[in-house]
């Protein structure tokens, strides 16, 4: 066969030998693989089971406690977001601060978890699913009902801002058990 | 295309004057990207190639300029997309070099883990498009393709477990890194990594010896050493070519000091050479990453406090550039700061970039389909190119 | 029957047509499925669950409701009729095959020899294709298809005619019955290497990886038919496949058997069926499992091995029948 030239010249029997050897050997693997099992993941007829940390669409949250809005409206996610996604209006109050207005693009959203690290009270989360496709870009600009409203849809990642605080520098120790934190084992 | 000129023909005395000036690219199943090739053909012999650059420019740079240093890491991976995590390491390094900030040994070696993991993903992607590029998407090739796309969606399953994310990780910042390993992860990276090196086996078995897979490599887009050097290519082409260089030795960073690695070289120079340096740095980082798993110090992942403010970030009046050994070779990132929050200026080299113009100096002589397998194994990535 | 024998052919051939489609089709969902499993994924899922069986029937209404998009600069009558006159060659061919003793639209004496010469054809429908499409890609498809599939033809028919040679007859029902009780691809060291021979000319006359460099999808992007779409896409495909079906039937005919099996005569066109596919998988497992040569070193592997191999061969084939007398085993 033709070559370039770079190659040393061989005997014909042993380059036929060689491309006899070559051809089983390829098509042994295919064989091979023809009899293991498929990697595919039907989905939607099968679910992908998400991990702990999966970063998919955002919601905002409730807090436990008193079952009010968590968000105080403190612009925080507004200024970090890189793509600048995020417009908030505050609403003062006597006691707390509350957000008048939250309006997220989630068509322009790159999923970074920055909003969620900066968040002071764990308001804006993300949520284990990226399942929104529609067909009008409208139905993407989410405004805080509707953030509310993922928010009980949906399973909550890992992630909030408390959590994502402590790993990088975690607390010292008589904070911690004051917050009630339990915080997942690092290895 | 009447304008455009061909900035180099070589002359191969054919005789016969009928020159086809065929564009290949930018929509081209093998341009790897947005990448257009002016080609001058006789017959099916190229004469000569221009490279049109620039589909794929985002403004990176600029970007570097208008987001602070916290924000940017998030979306630096967008350069090099394949290699994401290298791109985030070479920008917070170079922060990290103009503030004098100290990373925790945790940070380092965890740093070391996700690149090395990443260097093994790229690199399943190089192997599967270049043999889609040329066994053809209906065919052999696309059997690798699918092999070696099945063993970086694992891998890519370890770094999701990791961060969250497949490509955007967000997992560098400037101090140490974001995110901790979860629990079970250390077992799970063990058991990937060791089921990707028997997969290795099984490539190699299908393409090392084989007739068709040498004939269409060897002896084709041979660099030789004074043209590597002349040109400045990096990574896996220079030491296809015989120069031992390799960033990770010549100035170890992140704690590449204490891994225990083989840094391969050949003498060769065509895309055969550069296909087994490649498969040896698939077992090496298999083996770095065990070390690092072995030997992962405690302690905490960041020498500051986590993120609570955009503007967090301050850096001192200084210039400074970081360079880490990526997936296709030298990635740099130049900062300019004046103590603010966000960069004065920053500067990308790509490695992409720069192995990209050494085409001109090997592609003619070679046939169309040598074309391919020849951009197959510079292996550019058009997000480092044109940023 | 009391039907005169032009009708008698008409209605055959008119439910042969009508067969080679049907089984054209779902051979590429076969080839899908094949492929898919050797890839560790699973093919055709969603289009009739579980195993996809309505593909083949959702991808043929797609491409007969397709836009026809021609270019502006085409050659218009080459251009569409290259289509035509690459399917009908392909078609004919399945006019000179027996499926069964008496079952054919017409067992010529000249049979194998009709069967050579129509499916070379096709390189001129192919010619026409890449000519009239006006596209540079096209053309340099068009111009590696005719060095290639010329240079393959010759090992082709001299693969082919050793068979021809041992059975002493064109007729392809005199071939089949010259096999009878033995198998002629375990006759010693002949039959062998001429079915080897005859299935890596198959794989470069046909176009298939290994030898695809035509089409090369990730360097010239489906080749000669780049620019075609719709239902005129949809008849190059069908002859292509067809193409290949038919020399998968001629393999099994000339070397494996053809009807010949164990069990009732009626089960003998199952068997020949299942033998065709048998070849065909062969050749799709092939396919699947290397990367493609450069157009060199595909005619250096034509002219500097396979010819002269086949030559070879048949020089040999001649000599076996010159001492044992011609006419039969």
């Amino acid at each position: 066969m033709a070559s370039n030239g770079a190659r040393p010249a061989v005997g014909f029997w042993r380059e036929t030998a060689q491309l006899v050897g070559a051809v089983g050997r390829a098509m042994a693997i295919t064989l091979r693989n023809l009899f293991r099992r498929p990697v595919t993941v039907r989905y939607p007829d099968v679910q992908r089971p998400y991990p702990d940390r999966f970063r998919g669409i955002l919601a905002l949250v409730y807090e436990k406690e008193t079952g009010e809005e968590a968000c105080i409206g403190c612009r925080l996610c507004e200024y970090i977001c890189p793509p600048q996604v995020i417009k908030v209006e505050m609403l003062k109050s006597e006691k707390r601060n509350y957000a008048k207005t939250f309006t997220l693009e989630l068509y322009s959203c790159e999923f970074c978890e920055l909003c969620v690290q900066v968040c002071p009270t764990d308001a804006i989360i993300m949520l284990k699913s990226f399942d929104l496709a529609t067909a009008d870009r409208r139905d993407l600009l989410l405004d805080k009902d509707r953030l509310h409203a993922l928010g009980r849809q949906f399973e909550p990642s890992w992630a909030t801002g408390t959590r994502l605080r402590d790993m990088q520098a975690p607390p010292k120790p008589a904070k911690a058990e004051a917050r009630g934190e339990v915080k997942e084992p690092a290895e | 295309m009447p304008d455009t000129q061909i900035q180099q023909i070589v002359e191969l005395g054919y005789g016969g004057n009928e020159r086809l000036m065929m564009n290949m690219g930018p929509q081209h199943p093998s341009s790897h990207g947005v990448f257009r090739m002016i080609l001058a053909l006789e017959g099916e012999t190229v004469v000569g190639v221009d490279a049109v650059i620039g589909y794929l420019h985002r403004c990176h740079e600029k970007l570097g300029e208008t987001l602070t240093y916290v924000q940017y890491p998030s979306i630096a991976s967008k350069t090099d997309y394949v290699a994401a995590m290298t791109s985030e390491l070479a920008y917070v390094s170079a922060v990290e070099r103009i503030a004098k900030i100290e990373v925790p040994r945790r940070a380092q070696y965890l740093r070391v883990i996700a690149a090395e993991l990443q260097r093994i993903a790229s690199h399943c992607l190089w192997l599967g498009t270049w043999c889609l590029d040329m066994g053809g998407a209906l065919g052999g090739g696309a059997t690798v393709f699918l092999y070696t796309i099945r063993e970086r969606e694992m891998v890519l399953d370890r770094l999701e477990e990791l961060t969250g994310a497949r490509l955007l990780y967000g997992f560098h910042q400037v101090g140490g890194t974001r995110y901790d390993i979860p629990a079970g992860w250390d077992a799970k990276v063990r058991e990937t990594v060791g089921f990707i090196e028997r997969r290795i086996d099984e490539y190699e078995a299908m393409l090392e010896r084989n007739t068709f897979f040498v004939a269409r490599t060897q002896g084709v887009g041979v660099i030789s050493r004074e043209l590597a050097q002349a040109v400045g290519v990096s990574g896996p082409l220079i030491r296809g070519s015989g120069v031992n260089y390799d960033v990770r030795r010549a100035e170890p960073y992140s704690s590449y000091a204490d891994f225990d690695f083989v840094v391969p070289v050949e003498t060769a120079g065509d895309c055969y050479a550069r296909y087994r340096v490649r498969m040896v740095e698939f077992r090496q980082s298999i083996r770095i990453v065990r070390q690092a798993l072995d030997g992962l110090p405690a302690g905490p992942i960041s020498s500051r406090p986590g993120v609570k403010s955009v503007g967090q970030v301050r850096v001192p009046k200084g210039e400074g550039y970081a360079r880490v050994e990526g997936a296709r070779g030298e990635v740099g990132c130049y900062l300019v700061s004046d103590g603010g929050p966000k960069p004065y200026r920053m500067k990308w080299r790509g490695a992409s970039f720069s192995n990209l113009a050494v085409l001109p100096h090997i592609v003619p002589g070679h046939k169309v389909a040598d074309v391919v397998a020849i951009m197959g194994s510079v292996d550019p990535v058009f997000g480092e190119v044109d940023r | 029957m009391a039907l005169p024998p032009v009708a008698w052919h008409a209605l055959v051939a008119f439910v042969v047509l009508n067969a080679v489609v049907l089984l054209v089709t779902y051979v590429t969902l076969l080839e899908r499925k094949f492929a898919a499993r050797m890839q560790s994924r699973i093919g055709p899922y969603y289009v009739g669950r579980p195993h996809g069986w309505l593909q083949p029937i959702a991808d043929a209404l797609k491409l007969m409701i397709k836009e026809d998009i021609v270019p502006a600069a085409a050659d218009r009558g080459v251009y569409n009729l290259a289509p035509v006159v690459f399917l009908v060659p392909c078609m004919l061919i399945f006019a000179t095959i027996p499926f069964a003793p008496g079952l054919g639209v017409a067992d010529l004496n000249i049979g194998v020899l009709f069967f050579l010469a129509v499916s070379s054809l096709e390189i001129v429908g192919l010619f026409m294709g890449g000519w009239g499409s006006n596209n540079k890609y096209a053309l340099l498809s068009a111009m590696r298809a005719v060095n290639q599939i010329i240079s393959y033809d010759l090992p082709f028919v001299f693969a082919a005619l050793v068979p021809v040679l041992l059975a002493g007859s064109l007729q392809m029902s005199a071939i089949v019955d010259a096999q009878q009780g033995l198998a002629f691809v375990f006759y010693p060291v002949l039959g062998q290497l001429a079915f080897v021979a005859y299935l890596v000319a198959t794989l470069a006359a046909e176009n298939r990886v290994p030898f695809d460099i035509l089409e090369a999808e990730s360097e010239l992007v489906a080749g000669f038919r780049v620019e075609y779409s719709g239902m005129k896409f949809a008849l190059i495909q069908l002859g292509e496949y067809a193409h290949m079906l038919g020399t998968s039937f001629l393999g099994a005919l000339l070397f494996l058997g053809g009807w010949l099996g164990p069990g009732p005569a009626w089960l003998g066109p199952f068997w020949f069926l299942g033998k065709a596919l048998l070849i065909f998988l062969i050749v799709t497992w092939v396919r699947w499992s290397f990367v493609r040569i450069r157009v060199d070193q595909i005619l250096a592997i034509s002219w500097k091995l396979l010819l002269p191999a086949t030559l070879v061969l048949l020089l040999a084939t001649g000599l076996v029948v010159a001492t044992r007398g011609a006419g039969g085993v």
